[in-house]
């Protein structure tokens, strides 16, 4: 079983990632829902082990980006490059990139007619071929690690809101994906629940995943994030360093978003 | 897996939990005062003056409704001995006397399969004893009507009051007594046994008679005193007796076998039960062993091991894109071989190969699940010969005209046939219709437009008729073959539409969830969507079931004698019961009322068990 957050233990939350490799690669993606353009040459490298924030006003087209990049969505420009595989129509490339890249939703969309444990199982017996026994005891790991293991024989509908976003944390990692894509997993929670989603995305980056994530939690955007883009109408309006960002962001509409959301 | 900090995981744990999920509620709920009869009547029925006047109207129309089915049924002119006298001609037509042992046979079969269903699905709910006082409370005073209103000579309705007053006073006996202990129920499974047990009991005590018609060339009715024949209770009673063996096996078996393995294999058994019972045992088929060994055996040989070695490779995760063309190729191979001929056997193993082939890329994996998968198309291969043989097989059984069953049995093996062949059919067609392919789309969408555009009865017609006209030379069909064919059609269609009502009912978030993780689209279909769109669909599907069984009296009108047209027809056609129509009928809607009833509780029963996955 290779794991690909074993790959490096972190030691300093300053991580030089310099000579990391690119994982996440666009390049002038575009995209339009009929005459609505949604993105607008978004160009962007996420590098082996950066988590990433993506800010910016709803509608704006974070959920639309960060979709495209497991092909939820289709761009129809420009270029997205991930793990080294190009996203075409070509089924197999994109069956490669979604077996590389785990999703969590706003909405969780846990598979309500199934298990906790039949979630988080499913993908792997069935797509990643690994026998069932092999796949219950790295589930059951998993959920240990999310701090639900005794939810495991209860149904999605039986749990809390923060409870089931965990598992779907589970429910991605079971596939041992490189990279992690969540597109604002905190908006449906009530307030008490939403830290202990945020822990569990915190220990997940420290221990080495590439993680992009939309979300509206700047507390969570400041202590973890590697690097903010923050974005509006479709396009990336600016991209820094999380220091850099908050201390002296550069564009105006960066300014006039950060007044408002701080 | 390792990676995560476990300092961190434990912090989460018990700083993330929420109070829902430790138990802290260990008070009770407050208790709902409950109502005392009184109270629950006057609060529900005479709470206003217009309730007063609707409570008091209603109650009359129905006693006089009651009184008047008693009446009727009760009335000396009335000739039920039509019904007792023609029982098994009700049950079976002509199927004869000394082969009735292949008909028990089919009973203990299926209550055997029902038995153990009950056991491993856990079948059965606790009921509490001041329940159970209340169910034959309302059982007594429905007798306590039922002997004031029936017209019987007095000594009898003493007799019917005296038994009334027996059950409502043990009723009574156990409201009171299970006041002090709240918690004490009893299964209603329990419950059923007794009953049944009763039931049996009474025919060897209770003098029902024995009635029998005897179709000679004179056909004489025998009618005696006393209880039934040996040859009705004692089969009912080993029957009882199998049943409940079956069901205390089942609960052994239980918790030392896999759930899941277990669970399958049942349900494969009960979908080879219908066509192993009426093929192999009712229809007794005489195989030509020289046959066998010359033509069937070595066509199952070879499909068995061309079909091994194909399955094999195309299970491997390896193969890629070659495999989906080989498995069009044969399916292209398996329409084809239609256009010249050969035999039918070598066809329809052709296809099932095909969708195999295609399937087979979903279910890939090691060798333990290669094996499987290779498995399940040899059995399946063994099981469609064997049918197909012992359909092409003529029957030693021998039964003057027509089918050689009729009555409530070809009912229930027409809707149980047309039934188990329909739902696949029906949810192909409704995911071809919801399908991106816009082929399939409009070939599902025209063949469920035109079906449901055509009253059932044409199409019943037109496949007794027609359609042994239009069949390949050298082919035959029989006709109750080909009006479930018709039938099937026929129901496949409304069975789509039921289903795509489910299928829309799938948000686009499953459908995203199932993509993110990677899944091909039939693993989609198959794990995510149609278990949802199904659960979804029950009622309206259960409701179809019901019109399917009910509507097969239908067949009647092309000839085939089923339980309503003897009812109808063949009874009063005896001489003796000349004019027994209406007691015919009327018993037969009883039973039909028997059946609808019991898959209209098994409905809701189904219904509570999925739902516990609800959101
Ligand atoms: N399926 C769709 N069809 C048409 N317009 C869409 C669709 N999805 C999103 N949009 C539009 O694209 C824009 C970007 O949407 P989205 O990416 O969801 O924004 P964000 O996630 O930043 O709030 C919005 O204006 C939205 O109305
Ligand atoms: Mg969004």
């Amino acid at each position: 079983m290779t794991d690909p957050t074993t790959a490096e233990t972190p030691t300093e939350t300053i991580r030089d990632l310099s000579k990391a490799r690119d994982v996440i690669v666009c390049e002038n993606v575009s995209k339009w829902y009929g005459d609505f353009q949604a993105l607008d040459r978004v160009s962007a490298t996420i590098k082996e082990q950066e988590v990433v924030v993506v800010l910016g006003p709803s509608g704006s087209g974070k959920s639309t980006w960060i979709r495209c990049i497991n092909r939820l969505e289709q761009h129809q420009e420009g270029r997205i490059v991930v793990d080294d595989v190009e996203l075409t129509n070509d089924l197999r490339n994109i069956e490669k990139v979604r077996s590389e890249v785990g999703m969590v939703f706003q909405q969780f969309n846990l598979f309500p007619h199934l298990t906790i444990l039949d979630n988080v199982t499913l993908a792997p017996i069935w797509v990643r071929k690994k026998p069932r026994p092999e796949a219950e005891s790295q589930a059951m790991a998993l959920l240990e690690r999310v701090g639900i293991p005794e939810q495991a024989q209860k149904y999605p509908g039986q749990l809390s809101g923060g409870q089931q976003q965990r598992v779907a944390i589970a429910r991605a990692l079971a596939m041992e994906p490189r990279i992690m894509l969540f597109d604002e997993p905190t908006s449906a929670l009530d307030p008490e629940m939403i830290k202990e989603v945020l822990d569990v995305m915190k220990t997940l980056a420290e221990s080495g995943m590439t993680m992009m994530v939309v979300t509206h939690e700047m507390g969570f955007a400041k202590e973890v994030a590697d690097r903010l883009i923050f974005m509006e109408g479709g396009q990336i309006v600016e991209q820094n360093s999380t220091e850099e960002f908050f201390s002296n962001p550069t564009e105006e509409r960066t300014k006039l978003f950060l007044s408002q959301i701080l | 897996m390792t990676g995560l900090d476990s300092s961190n995981v434990s912090s989460t744990t018990a700083g993330g939990q929420p109070p829902a999920a430790t138990p802290v509620s260990k008070i009770a709920p407050p208790v709902t005062p409950k109502l005392s009869i009184w109270e629950w009547v006057k609060e529900n029925l005479f709470s206003s003056p217009f309730n007063c006047g609707l409570t008091v109207v209603t109650t009359v129309i129905l006693l006089a409704i009651f009184r008047g089915l008693l009446a009727f049924i009760f009335n000396p002119v009335r000739q039920w001995n039509g019904v007792a006298t023609n029982l098994r001609l009700m049950m079976t037509r002509a199927y004869p006397e000394e082969q009735y042992v292949r008909i028990w046979v089919c009973v203990a079969v299926i209550l055997i399969l029902t038995s153990l269903s009950m056991a491993i699905w856990h079948a059965g709910s606790a009921l509490s004893v001041s329940e159970v006082g209340r169910k034959l409370l309302t059982t007594g005073t429905i007798l306590v009507l039922f002997a004031l209103l029936a017209p019987f000579s007095t000594a009898a309705t003493m007799l019917w009051l005296l038994v009334a007053l027996v059950v409502l006073g043990f009723a009574e006996f156990l409201r009171r007594s299970s006041r002090g202990l709240e918690g004490q129920t009893i299964s209603t499974l329990t419950l059923l046994v007794l009953t049944l047990s009763g039931l049996v009991a009474s025919l060897w005590v209770i003098p029902y008679g024995h009635h029998s018609y005897i179709p000679k060339r004179d056909p004489r009715v025998l009618a005696e005193p006393g209880t039934v024949a040996l040859s009705t209770k004692l089969p009912w009673t080993l029957m009882l007796v199998i049943a409940v063996v079956a069901y205390f096996t089942g609960r052994a078996l239980r918790d030392r076998l896999p759930a899941n393995a277990t669970r399958i294999t049942l349900i494969v058994l009960w979908l080879l039960a219908p066509p192993a019972l009426l093929y192999l045992v009712l229809r007794d088929p005489a195989f030509d062993m020289n046959h066998v060994a010359t033509t069937d055996l070595p066509i199952f040989a070879a499909y068995a091991i061309g079909g091994t070695a194909l399955l094999s490779w195309l299970t491997r995760p390896s193969t890629g894109e070659l495999g989906r063309i080989v498995s069009a190729i044969i399916l292209l191979a398996g329409f084809c071989s239609f256009l010249t001929p050969m035999r039918m056997i070598v066809r329809i193993d052709m296809l099932a190969l095909a969708i195999f082939a295609l399937a087979a890329p979903t279910f890939s994996g090691g060798p333990r699940a290669q094996k499987r998968y290779v498995a399940s198309w040899i059995g399946l291969l063994g099981v469609m010969s064997w049918l197909i043989t012992a359909i092409n097989t003529p029957s030693t059984v021998s039964v003057p005209g027509g089918f050689f069953i009729g009555g409530m049995s070809i009912t229930l093996m027409v809707a149980v046939f047309t039934l188990v062949i329909s739902f696949p059919l029906g949810i192909a067609l409704a995911l071809a219709r919801t399908s991106s392919m816009p082929i399939f789309r409009l070939l599902a969408t025209w063949f469920i437009e035109f079906v449901r555009g055509i009253p059932l009865i044409t199409i019943l017609i037109f496949f007794s008729i027609m359609v042994p006209l239009f069949l390949p030379r050298g082919m035959h069909l029989g006709e109750v073959a080909a009006v479930i064919i018709g039938y099937v059609l026929f129901s496949s269609a409304y069975l789509a539409e039921n289903v795509r009502g489910g299928l829309q009912s799938i948000t686009r978030g499953q459908q995203e969830a199932a993509d993110a993780v990677g899944m091909t689209s039939a693993q989609k279909t198959l794990f995510i969507v149609l278990p949802q769109a199904l659960r979804v669909s029950i009622p309206p599907l259960v409701g179809h079931c019901i019109g399917v069984f009910k509507e097969t009296s239908l067949l009647a009108i092309i000839g085939v004698f089923d339980i309503l047209y003897i009812g109808r027809i063949v009874i009063p056609g005896q001489t003796e019961f000349m004019g027994s129509t209406k007691e015919n009928v009327l018993f037969v809607s009883l039973i039909y009322w028997i059946f609808a009833y019991q898959m209209s509780k098994a409905s809701q029963r189904l219904e509570q068990r999925t739902g516990l996955g609800e959101r």
